[in-house]
């Protein structure tokens, strides 16, 4: 409970609520149901995004085509549903590509040892570009009704597409806790030789990484498609910085090795409230992306200042350790004896 | 640098790639290689190649900056702004290049006085100069500044600012002979980069940091001031190629670039610079924006969608880092199979003391 | 060949070599390991024992030659190879993950049931001593118990030969006793074991074989019962190590001279109130193994952690600031003990690393590519350095000649002292030589010289004045020169005897 307390997806909780709460004093329809739930509601795409972004970034990767991904997830979720293919295989198409998508940002990464950062920017482009010679750069409109019932379809006033990603996180946390495999990307990040030393395979876990990646991007992109209802060319525009914005927020260390899937998703609610917040001070949407990157840069920079201090206090630890047992020696033996 | 170094050189490669791509591009369509339509065309990528020098002298140390499509377009609506207000235009430049360097070195203190990755910083900065650009419109309202004209700053919050006077516009579509501004801009700042790299002091430096950066405090470099001036440097440098475009277009506007980060990067990538540091040339980014910029006129001369661009763009970046990575591992592989196969010899030749 | 009867080793290397970035650091090795058995293996630093231990766990390949288990042929191409063969290295450096529980860092890569591991985990931990609670953050653990972390980990995987690399280096005296009655036991399983350590007595005691590597070759193989701490001394010097230390002429401290460097009470948290002054002239040798605390010292005292308390001061003047600029401003140059970590730029031309101390100096504002090389070319006369041309990129020299290249870094801006920090670590004969006549040659012009090193011959050969690190203290030995003998004899007596 105290390791809970002291995280820092509680840290950021505790901001969002306290940011929430503080906005109620000026508005207090932020604090209405239906005001939160909608909040979630359009977080659910960088939720997702995010998720994927965790995994890559505990591995000390990083990886900013997820949104491009998305895009291209969208596009051809979209071609597929309106070329009559059945719901739930038009899903399993969406969330091939992502898979196949971020298997190749693997692929690049893992075996030819291009640095992620220039892979993804790469594919980045490339996904983006290859989703408008797919579509000719024009929207993807009339997707059938079926999808678009998914997402208004709502149980107790709250979204369908809300239960089923709050369902998928919540069995995903259980999975994550309990497969064992899970660990080896917090050791491949943590301490990437001592992994290696250990057995671990650090290309496997690496390529699974990425892969996951793509796949929640593919999963993001059915929820946005659901949501909207048409695959406009911007699908995921922006959102991979967002995304990377979000897991570090969240706690997730580019140093790897730390965080949970509840950084990815504390993180993301955050930056999505950022921006309704916005709203009910009347504060100009303008206004949105500078608050968004002054909160993380003032966190990151939070984060560095308290990991030196820990450091700090444990090499002193350490060094009054070895001074006790030293002491303890010279009580014991005389150590000029020696020196003769 | 003796001949062949020079004929086997990154620099030498993308040169004869460079001129490969305009005959094969001339070929198809000989109307392209009209030398005054050519450097016409490059004031459309001019600002690319302004920004991806400064950032060549930042990945040189191993850092990266990517928030300088934001400080672009910060620097755009800042002298818009300024102008707007009823600042002199030389005045207004020289406020928009001011918030150019203090944006950079500000990226550059966080960078050198915590060790939170370049790129995390950032993509923080990206978000807050853009926010700031896009806000400080209404900013400016809320702390009751006079705009000229009826509906204040805010009318220019997405809207670009036109109007601009002459004198500005100059630098965007005059030319000097037959070279368009842009260009000149461009070469000037990638003879000023290519002198400070190769003769003075800081330039060195920021080889020295981006080689190892404990051995380079480990011989007395001040790496933190180092840092901090090249973000600055980049700031100011990204300054300029907004304030180049915004001339070129006539307009000022807050979102002015941040399309170009991906093109910015490989330029730069492509170039010849190692994105871990210590390796690298403004030569290079200057032909590798060339490279890039007359591939895009190119195809779309050739008719073809410009959507396929960024794709070509990604996977040529993508490529040139491949390429390299298997050259590198080629040599290294060869010289120590020389090195293995010299030592056996002599070992041998010793009559074999085991 | 050996002295054992014992018919097949568990593990043996058979004429193994290894080339690394053009550099041959292993020349035909054997080695090998018993069930039941200790073997030392011992080295000066850049001997080729780690790259040996790398090779024994998987981590690298040899360029040439064979590894055996238990007889046969095999092929560790990853670590997993070599868990799987019943081999585990645990390093100097145990690998925690400090965000991970005790638990799980105890069953960091295993495959299996984790109920099932996590019950062997804590039977095998229970038996070996580690009585933490596992629940609680690597992060937490004491270095011995980090180092009985990665011992359980190695019997989790069943492992018959265990390589413990420095095991003792960061540990204190009772933790080493504690760790040789755990090697007892694992002995007594059968399971063969390397040990690697700096700590000759330590060697003595606690191994049954001793085998010593000198560059890249092993020169010495023999019962560790049959051999004496001088006898591990001597072979651990270079072949054609003669110099008698009498012989060379040593430079007088006159009365008038005034410290070039002094040092007074310097404290850190890795080292207790040192105090010591170099006269123009003269070369302090300081004696001590890694861990004593003596890089810490030596980088303090240049500048690199300004976090301690005391005084420093260069030629008679106060520090006001440690850091590496103004020390090197005011007169002192550091040779830092690891050259490709610390000393040169291995991706530039060596040109580049020689000058790049003269920069911060405000001299060559502009580089003068002529300049560069005429003085680069001065130093390659001074020290004999071997260069293709000035320019020549670093990495691709031995480790001799990038020495010389840092030392070439550290004298162009002419300093008033200069510490050395295990100048000759990894380095062949002839450059060995041409380091010490180049010190010889310094202390001529009236520089002072200070010299770190773990190497008692070395300390012997070129100090005129000695002091013994020992646990992050500083003594002096009295009187001038000092023997081998009488170097190892304050050096290793108080660290070694793990038994208490």
């Amino acid at each position: 409970m105290k390791k809970i307390l002291k995280s820092r997806e509680f840290l950021v909780l505790a901001l969002l609520v306290a940011m929430i709460l503080a906005v109620s004093t000026v508005n207090a329809a932020v604090l209405r149901p239906l005001t939160l739930i909608n909040i979630v509601n359009s977080s659910l795409f960088l939720v997702l995004i995010a998720i994927g972004q965790m995994f890559v970034v505990m591995t000390r990767g990083i990886d900013v085509s997820v949104g491009a991904i998305a895009g291209l997830s969208a596009v051809i979720f979209g071609m597929a549903l309106n070329a009559g293919i059945p719901l739930p295989l038009a899903m399993v198409c969406a969330l091939l590509t992502g898979l196949v998508c971020g298997s190749v940002n693997a692929a690049g990464i893992v075996f030819v040892g291009i640095p992620p950062i220039i892979m993804t920017l790469g594919t980045l482009g490339a996904y983006r570009g290859l989703m408008r010679v797919l579509t000719g750069g024009s929207w993807i409109e009339s997707i059938p009704q079926s999808i678009k019932t998914l997402a208004v379809t709502r149980y107790m006033s709250v979204p369908l597409m809300v239960w089923a990603v709050a369902a998928l996180i919540i069995v995903l946390a259980i999975l994550l806790s309990r497969i064992k495999a899970v660990r080896n990307f917090y050791a491949v990040g943590d301490n990437r030789e001592g992994a290696y030393l250990l057995g671990i395979n650090v290309r496997a876990t690496e390529f699974t990484a990425y892969a996951l990646a793509g796949l929640f991007s593919g999963a993001a992109a059915i929820v946005f498609t659901g949501q909207i209802g048409f695959v406009p060319m911007q699908t995921g525009s922006g959102q991979e910085l967002k995304a990377i914005a979000a897991v570090v927020l969240g706690g997730v260390s580019l140093m790897g090795g730390t965080g949970t899937i509840w950084s990815a998703v504390i993180g993301a609610l955050f930056l999505t409230t950022v921006d309704s917040m916005m709203i009910f001070l009347k504060v100009p949407g303008s206004w949105n992306n500078a608050v968004a990157g002054a909160v993380l840069l003032a966190i990151v920079v939070f984060d560095y200042l308290i990991r030196r201090a820990v450091r700090n206090r444990q090499l002193a630890m350490r060094a009054a350790e070895m001074h006790h047992a030293e002491q303890d020696h010279d009580t014991r033996l005389q150590p000029r004896e020696a020196v003769r | 640098m003796k001949a062949a170094a020079v004929f086997k050189s990154w620099e030498f490669m993308l040169a004869v790639v460079l001129v490969l791509e305009l005959l094969v591009l001339g070929m198809i369509n000989p109307a392209f290689l009209n030398i005054e339509n050519l450097l016409f065309s490059t004031s459309d990528f001019a600002h690319v190649i302004i920004a991806a020098i400064g950032l060549t002298l930042i990945i040189m140390t191993g850092g990266i900056d990517i928030s300088g499509v934001s400080i672009m377009g910060l620097a755009s609506i800042v002298l818009g702004l300024a102008f707007i207000a009823g600042v002199p235009i030389g005045f207004a430049v020289i406020i928009a290049l001011g918030v150019g360097i203090a944006a950079g070195a500000f990226n550059g203190a966080v960078v050198a006085n915590t060790d939170v990755n370049p790129l995390i910083v950032t993509l923080a900065t990206l978000f807050l100069y853009a926010g700031i650009a896009t806000g400080l419109p209404t900013l400016l309202d809320m702390l009751g500044f006079q705009a000229y004209g009826a509906g204040g700053f805010e009318a220019y919050q997405y809207e670009g600012i036109t109007g601009l006077p002459k004198a500005f516009t100059w630098i965007g579509s005059g030319r000097i002979g037959w070279v368009p501004m842009p260009l000149v801009v461009a070469l000037l700042l990638a003879a000023v980069a290519t002198w400070v790299m190769l003769f003075t002091r800081f330039g060195r430096y920021l080889k020295l940091i981006g080689v190892s950066p404990a051995v380079a405090h480990f011989t007395g470099v001040p790496i933190k001031r180092t840092l901090v001036t090249v973000y600055a440097m980049n700031g100011f440098a990204v300054a300029i190629a907004g304030l180049v475009l915004t001339a070129y277009l006539g307009s000022a506007r807050s979102d002015l670039g941040s399309e170009a980060l991906l093109s910015i990067i490989t330029a730069v990538v492509l170039g010849g610079s190692s994105i871990y540091g210590g390796q690298g040339s403004v030569i290079g980014t200057l032909l590798a924006g060339f490279v890039l910029g007359f591939m895009r006129q190119g195809l779309l001369a050739l008719g073809i969608s410009s959507d396929v661009v960024p794709v070509i763009i990604g996977l040529l970046l993508v490529g040139s880092v491949a390429l390299r990575i298997g050259l590198a591992k080629l040599s290294t592989a060869r010289a120590n199979r020389a090195a293995f196969a010299a030592e056996q010899m002599a070992v041998e030749g010793n009559g074999g003391r085991s | 060949m050996t002295a054992t009867a014992n018919p097949v080793p568990l593990v043996a290397l058979r004429d193994v070599w290894k080339v690394f970035e053009s550099v041959t650091v292993l020349r035909g090795v054997d080695i090998d390991i018993r069930p039941g058995r200790v073997l030392a293996l011992l080295g000066g630093n850049g001997s080729g024992k780690s790259t040996i231990v790398k090779i024994i766990s998987g981590a690298y390949q040899p360029t040439a030659g064979t590894i055996e288990v238990q007889g046969a042929p095999a092929v560790l191409a990853h670590p997993s190879d070599a868990h799987a063969k019943g081999i585990y290295m645990v390093p100097q450096e145990p690998h925690i993950f400090p965000n991970l529980s005790v638990m799980e860092n105890l069953t960091a890569g295993l495959k299996g049931d984790t109920a099932a591991n996590n019950a062997r985990a804590k039977a095998a931990a229970h038996e070996i001593g580690l009585d933490v609670d596992f629940e609680s953050p690597g992060g937490e653990l004491s270095i011995a118990s980090q180092q009985l972390v990665e011992i359980v980990r190695g019997l989790l995987r069943n492992a018959r030969v265990l390589i413990l690399d420095e095991p003792t280096s960061s540990l204190t005296r009772r933790e080493v006793a504690n760790l040789a009655r755990q090697m007892e036991q694992l002995k007594a399983r059968g399971i063969g074991l390397l040990f690697i350590s700096h700590r000759l007595n330590e060697v003595l005691e606690l191994t049954d074989d001793t085998q010593v590597l000198r560059d890249g070759r092993i020169v010495l193989n023999a019962p560790s019962s049959a051999l004496t701490t001088d006898m591990l001394v001597e072979a651990m010097l270079p072949a054609d190590f003669s110099v008698p230390a009498e012989e060379v002429s040593r430079r007088e401290r006159r009365t008038g001279d005034s410290a070039v460097l002094s040092v007074r009470n310097l404290s850190s948290r890795l080292f207790k109130d040192v105090s010591f002054e170099v006269y123009p002239g003269e070369v302090l040798g300081i004696s001590g193994v890694v861990g004593s605390g003596r890089t810490e010292l030596a980088e303090a005292i240049y500048g690199i952690d300004p976090f301690v308390s005391g005084e420093v001061h260069i030629a008679g003047k106060a520090v006001p600031r440690r850091s590496p600029q103004i020390s090197q401003a005011m007169g002192l140059s550091y040779v830092p003990e690891d050259r490709h970590a610390h000393g040169i730029f291995l991706a530039l031309p060596s040109s580049q690393t020689v000058t790049a101390g003269l920069l911060s100096l405000g001299r060559s504002r502009f580089m003068q590519r002529e300049h560069e090389r005429s003085l680069t070319q001065d130093f390659i006369q001074r020290l004999r350095i071997k260069l293709s041309s000035p320019f020549q990129v670093a990495r691709t020299l031995s480790g001799g000649n990038q020495q010389k290249v840092v030392l070439a870094k550290t004298l162009a801006p002419g300093p008033r002292a200069i510490i050395l920090d295990e100048p000759t670590r990894g380095i062949d004969a002839r450059a060995r030589q041409d380091v010490y006549r180049t010190i010889r040659e310094l202390t001529a012009e009236g520089v002072g010289v200070v010299v770190i090193s773990s190497e008692v011959g070395e300390i012997a050969e070129v100090a005129d004045r000695v002091m013994v690190m020992r646990r992050g203290r500083l003594v002096a030995l009295p009187g001038g020169p000092k023997t081998v003998e009488q170097i190892s004899a304050a050096t290793f007596a108080a660290n070694g005897a793990a038994a208490a």
